[in-house]
């Protein structure tokens, strides 16, 4: 008995491996395996057995079952596999082809960073306000505590229109027209980005560029908040672990003023050609709000305070991108807005 | 700017920290240090020599031969110069020494004789002296043989470039400087002698001043000095002016520089015997009058200016610059020595006017010190005597109009604190303004009065000495808080998110943006194509402008854009998408009596392919349908709905190939390929689309919210159509046909095709639409769509077309 059931697992095992497609395996399965298969009929035969042998004879027919299952199985994977790797090996794409070509611009990177400015004085609660870039005299200049003949005048050398008009040479009178327009509301909190105009043009000048300005006026607005929201804001667009310096300095609409620093963005502060090794870079310029700018715009300085900064773009550009020369910023060269 | 020379400095304050540690304390303090350098590169192998004896040189009768005593064994030098003498201390550049103008020094053997070095000039030392310093340059009889004459000169010393600030005119003098450098160390100022010894003959006898303008020349005194010399000023003395980057000329033109570095005022000498017996008149210009001041040009006069007279006429530009006539010059042997103050706007103006900002200017502009007035006229008038050999009258005129009187200051220190946000003692606060040299008086209750010294006119406000306390107290020990208060409401207008959409949209459309200046050529508008009468031809021209490329505002972003489709070409960048958002400027009447209208305007300009050529997609013209497409996906993103392109004849484009662009029935700009003959002006080697709209027609029109329909609860039904027609028939019309005929049961209309070619009528072109059938209540039955088809063939064979089938 046990003779016969070695003959039929080498028979089966050869016609398996011999089976070329799926109908083969099929047949092969009923032939060995079906109820009237040829196992079964070999099993039918164990009654006549002596009973001491029939455990051993009925192990051996299950493992044979069992083995020639998984052979049958295997075999059809197999079978399978082969079948269909030809057409596989039809449909194969080349997946290192570039993809489909999808038109996209890009911003100018000046645009980038005043939406950049814009979204950090958004978050802190600064609404945008905009003025006209072609200004009269006394928004320029003399609501911003520079009358004439003032020599503050000469540190902006202005596009004149007519004798009493000018491109703006700051985003400053922005801050004159919204407190105008809301005075004696409390409180103010804007930034004005724009572009502004002086007669200077070299490598770290062009007669065009972009400012943002920043006007806080409320009761008890101090030196210290000025500080805490330049510091927030060269923490926000440069990194966390910005310092800021302060040095005073002045311009004729704050009091007191200073000229804002930040560490240096190149080697944090240790000294590097980017910032003279002096390791911080001039960014800003700020200060309180001169008690005659909040008169002429309808505040009185004794009841309230502000702080006011104006920041360049192109600058906070440069260092933030790499940019050495001004004027790359300005040439609308396909090569360089690419990059960004 | 002033240079401040640090060992100079040290003559009136002693800082006690190094020269880059002073500029650090003042850069903090608010006074900006350029720079910190030494005055020179030091001379190695530059010595003081004594020159020991002078020889012939045998065969020459330009040179000299001299045995000089380098503070070693003697050496032999061949020498040139004739100024020199025995017993004198001169440099000597030894063998292996580098000059800034020479190169190395070599031994050298002139005709078999060894010259071990040279004996060097100013110049060769690098030092501009003045025109009388020719020759060797001649050093202190006391100096030590072997010294290094760099160190004898001071080229060790450091010059600190201070960048002031306008409001900081005190410290355009060494002595303000001093003041303020005593008060971030907690030194003291130390002033320069200045009584000048006196002769006994009165100045009243030699001078008269009239001031016929005294709220322009609110102060005027005169000295006159007898019997000067006129030759170089000391050694020293032209050092320094060196070193503040002023050049020496002769000693009494030197001594009123000097002086005016000093104290911050400036002081001028007339040659007494060119005015007519010392007549002073301090008025205005006449008109006709004219003078030719010292830098040879002639000035014509009017009533703007101020000048000083004499009998005969003008002799000098108040404040600004003295006049030829009375120039101090070799045979000048009196003089008459003015030290005033002057109404800083009329300087300004006058300096402005005649573009002369000039070293006095530029410190009458900003104000100078009304008590260093005779102080100043004092100590020049002393230097006078000491170096310039000359014999002082006694007594000064001073024409005081109105005496200066130091302000008054009434100060809150609580006030300081609620401004900057800390909590200084009042002691301190005290302490800080008593280093500043003011007064300080507790007052009543919680008040401080506060005297400025006159040097500080700066300060006139309780927030001027806020800031006084602040800068010396230190910005940086100021705490970092946040501003507290209400909430604002803090929406961005609509102009602002249309703009930001605009910037979106078209970015992602595939077009760069472009940011030109705001000023162009006038001749691009020409250039452009635009008739003389066309409004954006009136553009407002700078009255300044820097070149005639950037003379006037632009009235279109058109130029602007097209130069940058210009200079892309020139980098062989022929596919170009480009944008722009930006203002416009349009004057109602030229010229200004009013701000101008500004607009916002948005342009585009396309040219080449896009996408560029690749394996995937076909590449196409970027041409009209590539911008069209770009507004059209732009007026999507903007809800606008009401949007029609209509064919225009425009000056600027092709006449076949623009159209208007009407958004909710009004005219927002156009759209088209740019003229043949001006993309020819422009040197164009393709063809350029371009569009330009009205942003705030756009934005008034714009319904950024969108509302959404309820989704269809019934299939839709396709069918396709073609027709054959002419080209003159409007697509669009075609789309609104089958609206119209469709019934309501058309949902939408694609054009899928368009053919023009062989298998078609010449002048004609086939259009294919796929129509979207569809009805909001129900199910679409066969006879309904066909019936709907049938009314749409018919209306469309009414307008002239063949239907196609295939």
């Amino acid at each position: 008995m046990l003779d016969r059931l070695d003959q039929l697992e080498r028979e089966a095992e050869e016609a398996i491996t011999a089976a070329s497609d799926i109908e083969e395996l099929r047949a092969l399965r009923v032939r060995f395996l079906g109820k009237k298969g040829a196992l079964t009929a070999l099993l039918r035969g164990m009654s006549q057995l002596p009973p001491g042998q029939r455990p051993a004879v009925g192990r051996k027919a299950n493992d044979l079952r069992d083995r020639l299952e998984e052979l049958l199985r295997q075999k059809e994977a197999a079978v399978r596999e082969a079948a269909s790797g030809a057409r596989w090996e039809k449909e194969r794409i080349d997946v290192t082809l570039p993809g489909s070509p999808v038109l996209l611009g890009r911003k100018h990177p000046l645009t980038l960073i005043l939406d950049e400015i814009k979204g950090i004085f958004t978050g802190l609660g600064f609404q945008t306000a905009r003025g006209p870039e072609i200004e009269s005299e006394y928004y320029n200049f003399e609501a911003l505590n520079m009358p004439s003949d003032h020599p503050a005048r000469d540190m902006q050398d202005s596009f004149y229109v007519s004798p009493q008009f000018l491109l703006r040479t700051h985003t400053s009178p922005v801050q004159v027209r919204t407190m105008e327009l809301q005075a004696p509301r409390l409180p103010v909190r804007i930034i004005a980005p724009g572009k502004v105009f002086r007669r200077d043009d070299d490598a770290t000048h062009s007669p065009m560029f972009h400012q943002v300005e920043g006007l806080a006026v409320d009761r008890g607005v101090t030196f210290a908040d000025l500080k805490g929201t330049l510091l927030l804001f060269a923490r926000a667009m440069f990194g966390e672990r910005q310092q800021i310096r302060l040095r005073p300095s002045f311009f004729p609409f704050t009091e007191p003023s200073a000229e804002v620093d930040i560490s240096c963005i190149m080697c944090g502060g240790s000294g590097c050609r980017v910032c003279s090794h002096g390791g911080w870079l001039e960014i800003l310029g700020a200060g309180m709000v001169h008690p005659r700018v909040l008169e002429i715009s309808g505040y009185d300085p004794q009841a309230v305070t502000g702080f006011a900064f104006g920041m360049g773009v192109e600058r906070i550009a440069m260092l933030k991108y790499g940019i050495d020369d001004m004027r790359l910023l300005f040439s609308n060269d396909l090569r360089f807005l690419r990059q960004f | 700017m002033l240079l401040v020379s640090y060992n100079w400095l040290k003559e009136y304050v002693d800082p006690g920290i190094s020269p880059r540690e002073l500029a650090d304390r003042l850069a903090l303090a608010g006074i900006e240090v350029e720079s910190v350098e030494p005055f020179r590169p030091d001379l190695p192998g530059v010595v003081v020599g004594s020159i020991t004896a002078i020889e012939p040189f045998p065969g020459s009768e330009k040179l000299l031969l001299a045995r000089v005593n380098p503070g070693g064994p003697e050496v032999s030098i061949v020498c040139g110069a004739r100024n020199i003498a025995v017993g004198q201390k001169v440099p000597l550049a030894l063998p292996g020494s580098e000059l800034p103008g020479r190169g190395r020094i070599t031994q050298a053997t002139i005709q078999g004789v060894v010259s071990s070095g040279m004996l060097c000039s100013a110049e060769e030392l690098g030092l501009a002296l003045g025109p009388a310093e020719a020759g060797i340059l001649i050093l202190d009889p006391y100096a030590v043989p072997g010294t290094p004459a760099g160190r004898l000169l001071g080229f060790d010393d450091y010059i600190l470039a201070l960048a002031l600030t306008p409001n900081r005119a005190d410290c355009l003098g060494m002595l303000g400087v001093a003041y303020e450098v005593a008060a971030l160390t907690g030194s003291r100022v130390k002033l320069p002698p200045a009584q000048p010894p006196e002769s006994e003959k009165e100045i009243n006898e030699a001078a008269r001043v009239t001031v016929l303008d005294p709220d322009l020349c609110p102060r005027y005194t005169a000295r006159v000095i007898n019997g000067v010399k006129t030759g170089a000023a000391p050694l020293w003395m032209q050092l320094r002016l060196i070193k503040a980057g002023i050049r020496p000329i002769n000693v009494i033109v030197d001594i009123t520089n000097y002086v005016m570095l000093e104290y911050g005022q400036p002081l001028h000498a007339f040659d007494y015997d060119l005015l007519r017996n010392g007549e002073i008149i301090v008025r205005r210009g006449r008109p006709g009058e004219t003078l030719i001041t010292l830098d040879g040009l002639e000035r014509s006069l009017d009533s703007d200016v101020l000048v000083i007279a004499g009998k005969a006429g003008p002799v000098g530009l108040a404040g600004v610059m003295g006049g030829e006539n009375t120039e101090i010059g070799p045979a000048t042997r009196r003089v008459l020595l003015e030290a005033a103050r002057f109404n800083p706007a009329v300087i300004r103006r006058t300096a402005r006017r005649f573009n002369l900002p000039s070293e006095a200017s530029q410190r009458f502009e900003r104000g100078v010190n009304p008590e260093w007035v005779p102080a100043a006229q004092n100590r020049a008038a002393r230097l006078m005597a000491e170096l310039g050999g000359g014999e002082v009258l006694r007594g000064m005129i001073d024409a005081d109009a109105s005496p200066a009187r130091p302000r008054l200051i009434s100060v809150r220190p609580h006030r300081i604190n609620e401004i900057l946000g800390v909590k200084i003692p009042v002691e301190e606060v005290v302490s800080i303004l008593e280093r500043l040299d003011f007064t300080v008086e507790r007052g009543s209750g919680r008040t401080l009065a506060i005297t400025v010294p006159l040097r500080r006119g700066d300060i006139f406000l309780e927030e001027d000495v806020v800031e006084e306390v602040a800068r010396l107290y230190g910005y940086e020990k100021i705490p970092v808080t946040l501003p507290r208060g209400e909430l604002v409401e803090n929406f961005a207008a609509p102009d602002q998110r249309v703009e930001a959409l605009a910037r979106q949209t078209l970015t992602a459309s595939g077009f760069f943006e472009a940011i030109t200046y705001a000023f162009i050529n006038p001749a691009q508008l020409e250039k452009l194509g635009l008739p003389p009468g066309d409004p954006r031809r009136a553009a407002i021209p700078l009255q300044n402008p820097l070149s005639e490329e950037q003379s006037v505002m632009r009235t279109t972003l058109l130029p602007g854009l097209l130069k940058v489709i210009q200079h892309n070409f020139n980098f062989r960048e022929m596919n170009q998408l480009f944008y722009e958002i930006g203002t416009v400027y349009f004057s109602r009447r030229l010229p200004l009596d009013e701000l101008p209208a500004e607009k916002t305007s948005l342009a585009l300009a396309a040219t080449g392919f896009a996408p560029e050529a690749n394996w995937y997609t076909p590449s196409r013209p970027a041409g009209f349908f590539t911008v069209k497409g770009a507004l059209e996906a732009l007026f999507r993103r903007l809800g606008l709905h009401r949007v029609d392109f209509v064919p225009a004849k425009l000056p600027l484009t092709h006449p076949t190939r623009a159209a208007r662009v009407f958004v909710g029935g009004e005219e927002a700009g156009f759209l088209g390929e740019l003229h043949p003959e001006t993309a020819g002006k422009w040197d164009f080697p393709q063809a350029v689309t371009v569009a330009e709209l009205d942003l705030s027609v756009l934005t008034a029109a714009a319904d950024l919210v969108p509302r959404v329909a309820p989704l269809p609860r019934y299939p839709a039904a396709r069918r396709d159509i073609a027709v054959v027609s002419s080209g003159e028939i409007p697509a669009q019309r075609f789309e609104q046909a089958i609206f119209e005929a469709g019934g309501g049961l058309v949902d939408r209309v694609a054009l899928f095709d368009l053919y023009e070619g062989e298998q078609i009528p010449a002048g004609k072109r086939s259009l294919a639409f796929t129509i979207t059938y569809r009805r909001a209540e129900g199910t679409l039955t066969e006879q309904e769509i066909n019936a709907a088809q049938e009314r749409i063939e018919q209306a469309l064979s009414g307008m002239g077309a063949a239907l196609r089938r295939r």
